[in-house]
């Protein structure tokens, strides 16, 4: 479904990546961990296209990612859940669900709206179709963009630290949200600090330090035991 | 030479009220006109300065920094001399709507770049992970967002393309300044400075004072706004 190969990625002459072999399935659930800085974020934002890479490809579903197939791309095969939210503030939130579906996809109005109820039902806030996002608290800021990425009915959803940005109390929510779309057959590229959440759902871990794809297998592998000494440093700081 | 307070001067100001009038609508006119153009011209040289592209960019700022580092007397001067030397048969009035176009189209330009690098990069990635080209990001999300940002400066550019019309008498334009020039020195109507200047001034007051206001408030409302939404993420 994705597939990276021997993507590098500068940032003048910063080196962010540095030469990334990677391929998704399609329905697998990878989370990506690793420090800061380690090129995490910038790694997702390569597969949609929001970075280009300097050098390398990236194919999704065999098409490839470049800044003139990124639109059409992203319309028909992926979605994205921000640390920020980043909903659109000068929509309600039903229209930020409605927004790409009518006018990307040609969703008739009604159908879009009808999509986008259920998938606010989905994550509990049917009740807030017509209020201005700004008004609610980041948890349910994050239940939305999930429900917006949702209503593109796209096989694909990044989501880059979904709760890093929320307060405890709020990560839960959005975390057993994630935790049910896993069930279902889309591929989600998370990246996430959240150990417990990769423990249950993800098929595979990678772990990404200084522009390298370190070390790669189940969660299993990662937690009992891991193999690189970078790994288990980076593990230990952030189990204990 | 007749007093500000000097009943005569008064009454033949009241005799010309006609006069003054019609240079008030011709400065209001000429407002509209050079308002249309400059927010083509803006709009045009906000998108390029935020377009990402060098070459576009460059265009960009070397307009605005011509137009904004010059007087606007003096461009109105060269366009109209330009023109007359090129033998382009073009009216007062029209290089008058050009060159207010020309020289504010860089500030509504200027009010348009900040307006649009005021939004957060997180909008333009939200959109284009969904799938929006550029034009579509611009005009479903970015744009909507900036014309709220930027209303109040745009007002306040307003104003001073109402004011600058003033620079019109200098090619001999029939505006509100101009007018009342030519009342003051007038062979018939000579004499009555101080009456001709005060109700030349009101006219511009009138017509400038609630636009300030109304921008005033505006930029007031969106402050609170914006408090009150930090208050709400944090509560
Ligand atoms: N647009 C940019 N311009 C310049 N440098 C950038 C840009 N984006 C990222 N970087 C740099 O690239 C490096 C990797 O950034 P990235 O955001 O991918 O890391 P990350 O693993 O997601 O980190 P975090 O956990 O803090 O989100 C960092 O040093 C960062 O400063
Ligand atoms: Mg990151």
């Amino acid at each position: 479904m994705i597939k990276l190969k021997n993507v590098h990625k500068k940032f003048g002459h910063l080196e962010v990546l540095k030469g990334i072999d990677l391929t998704v399935e399609k329905g697998e659930k990878l989370v990506t961990i690793g420090p800061s800085g380690s090129g995490k974020s910038t790694l997702i934002r390569c597969m949609n296209g929001l970075e280009e890479v300097t050098a390398g490809e990236v194919y999704i579903d065999g098409h490839r990612m470049t800044h003139k197939t990124r639109a059409a791309l992203n319309r028909q095969y992926s979605s994205m859940v921000f640390q920020q939210f980043n909903l659109y503030p000068h929509l309600t939130v039903m229209e930020n669900l409605m927004l790409a579906p009518v006018k990307l996809k040609n969703m008739p109005k009604a159908e879009a709206q009808e999509l986008a109820m259920q998938n606010l039902k989905r994550v509990g806030l049917a009740q807030k179709a017509q209020v201005y996002p700004t008004t609610l608290s980041g948890g349910q800021q994050q239940r939305i963009a999930i429900a917006r990425s949702l209503t593109m009915k796209n096989p694909i959803i990044y989501f880059d630290e979904p709760t890093s940005a929320l307060d405890p109390e709020m990560v839960q929510e959005v975390l057993d949200i994630m935790v049910e779309l896993s069930h279902e057959n889309i591929t989600m590229v998370v990246v996430t600090h959240e150990m417990g959440f990769a423990r249950e759902v993800a098929d595979r871990v990678v772990f990404c330090d200084g522009g390298n794809l370190i070390e790669q297998g189940t969660p299993e592998h990662f937690f009992t035991n891991p193999e690189h000494e970078r790994t288990r440093a980076f593990l230990s700081k952030i189990l204990r | 030479m007749e007093t500000i307070f000097s009943a005569k001067a008064w009454a033949t100001v009241w005799q010309y009220r006609a006069t003054f009038l019609n240079g008030l609508i011709n400065t209001l006119q000429s407002a509209v006109v050079g308002l249309v153009i400059a927010m083509v011209i803006g709009f045009a040289i906000g998108l390029m300065a935020t377009s990402g592209r060098r070459g576009l960019q460059a265009v960009a700022r070397v307009y605005v920094e011509f137009f904004q580092n010059t007087p606007l007397i003096l461009q109105v001067c060269f366009l109209y001399y330009a023109l007359a030397y090129s033998g382009v048969r073009i009216t007062v009035v029209v290089v008058g709507f050009i060159a207010l176009g020309l020289y504010h189209g860089a500030y509504v330009g200027e009010v348009g770049r900040a307006g649009i690098q005021a939004i957060p990069a997180g909008q333009f990635a939200a959109a284009r992970s969904q799938g929006f080209g550029y034009a579509q990001t611009m005009r479903y999300v970015i744009l909507p967002q900036t014309v709220k940002i930027i209303l109040p400066p745009m007002v306040n550019q307003v104003v001073a393309l109402i004011k600058n019309t003033s620079c019109l008498y200098i090619i001999g334009g029939a505006d509100l300044i101009a007018t009342t020039y030519n009342f003051v020195t007038g062979a018939s109507t000579g004499g009555a400075y101080g009456p001709a200047y005060l109700v030349g001034g009101l006219l511009f007051f009138l017509v400038c004072y609630p636009l300030s206001m109304m921008a005033g408030r505006w930029e007031r409302r969106l402050k609170a706004r914006d408090q009150m939404q930090k208050g709400g993420e944090q509560a």
